[in-house]
């Protein structure tokens, strides 16, 4: 992507004054090691698997669980997505093991395999909002309602699975090969698990602590990472393909979000430094003409 | 990676035989509603959740 394609009728002087603008902000936080995110992912995992223990000994009620897997769910995706970017660590470097571990065992309670979502996630930074490859596009809807119940009708078995179709048109692809074996087996292992919780006498633990959880935690996370930051999915080019917007129940509840315009611009920034890094790009993001919506 | 492809087709009757049934018979013991016609909770499950299969394998769609 040139840095050229805005849609602001810029002289050169002012895109190469803007550009170094932006990366001497971008470098300021894309340097140190995301600890944040790095703990939220053990964190939310550990919680997460002692919810078994505490609910079949009754130290806690299902109910309890059942809310509080779902949100474990639902927080899962984002320290894995920081894998996806080689965030913790880029290969060769010597945490890239912390890096991969991340990226596989952060989302287990969503049962995304970490290969295929970053063969996928990879895809969609590349061709943001294009229809023919953007493999998030099929979350196109006009209003979050109708792209929530659209997320519900993905699910289904009949309807084409979206990163599959990907995977089969890049079948010579090895990482493809190697992301589609994993998706398989992680799926495959899923359900004998829940299989054999279910015939084991803890069919309501395994439906109330994950199974449910994970379809809601699935439309929570394809609301507010696919649709919400890219609506109305119609323009493409670095500083028009996503936007920021303001959620009116608060960043943390659109799990940051809001400023998923910056991310775009700089995957390499972990997610917990993208508002400081917006507030600073904001007049840089303006003279772009670049969506910044309700601020 | 042959025998995956086979018997992913039929995933949604594995689910409805393997999963939904007996949680519809844990639920149904749960809420004390009994089964009729002198069958166990367990064959209440397995009818409705092959069946459900079925339903959503040709169908395409679980609701």
């Amino acid at each position: 992507m040139s840095i050229a394609e805005t849609t602001m009728d810029l002289s050169r002087e002012d895109e190469q004054r803007l550009y170094r603008e932006e990366m001497t902000i971008a470098r300021k936080y894309i340097g140190p090691f995301p600890v944040v995110m790095a703990l939220w992912c053990f964190t939310n995992l550990a919680c997460w698997l002692s919810l078994w223990p505490l609910v079949i000994f009754n130290i806690i009620p299902l109910w309890a669980g059942f809310i509080i897997a779902t949100v474990n769910v639902a927080l899962c995706y984002l320290p894995s997505h920081e894998a996806q970017h080689s965030n913790y660590a880029a290969p060769g470097k010597p945490l890239r093991w912390l890096n991969e571990l991340i990226g596989y065992v952060s989302t287990i309670p969503l049962v995304l395999p970490f290969k295929l979502a970053r063969y996928t996630h990879m895809l969609h930074h590349k061709h943001t909002n294009d229809p023919k490859l953007d493999p998030d596009y099929e979350v196109i809807a006009a209003t979050w309602w109708q792209a929530a119940w659209k997320t519900v009708r993905r699910m289904q078995p009949g309807f084409p699975n979206s990163y599959g179709v990907v995977l089969s048109e890049n079948a010579d692809d090895p990482a493809a090969q190697r992301a589609g074996l994993e998706g398989a087996l992680q799926s495959l292992a899923y359900w004998t698990i829940l299989c054999t919780l279910a015939w084991s006498g803890f069919a309501l633990e395994a439906a109330f602590l994950w199974w449910v959880p994970r379809l809601l935690g699935l439309v929570y996370i394809s609301l507010f990472l696919s649709w919400w930051p890219h609506h109305p999915m119609n323009e493409m080019g670095r500083y028009r393909n996503t936007r920021s917007f303001k959620y009116k129940f608060g960043n943390i509840l659109a799990f940051g979000m809001e400023h998923h315009i910056v991310h775009h611009l700089h995957p390499g920034m972990p997610l917990n430094r993208n508002a400081p890094a917006f507030r600073e790009m904001r007049p840089i993001l303006e003279a772009r003409g670049c969506r910044l919506e309700d601020h | 990676m042959a025998l995956l492809r086979a018997l992913f087709p039929w995933g949604p009757v594995f689910f409805g035989i393997g999963f939904l049934a007996p949680l519809i018979a844990t639920i149904m013991g749960a809420l004390n509603i009994p089964a009729p016609l002198g069958l166990s909770e367990i064959h209440i499950g397995l009818a409705i959740g092959a069946m459900w299969g079925l339903i959503a394998k040709f169908g395409g769609r679980w609701i």
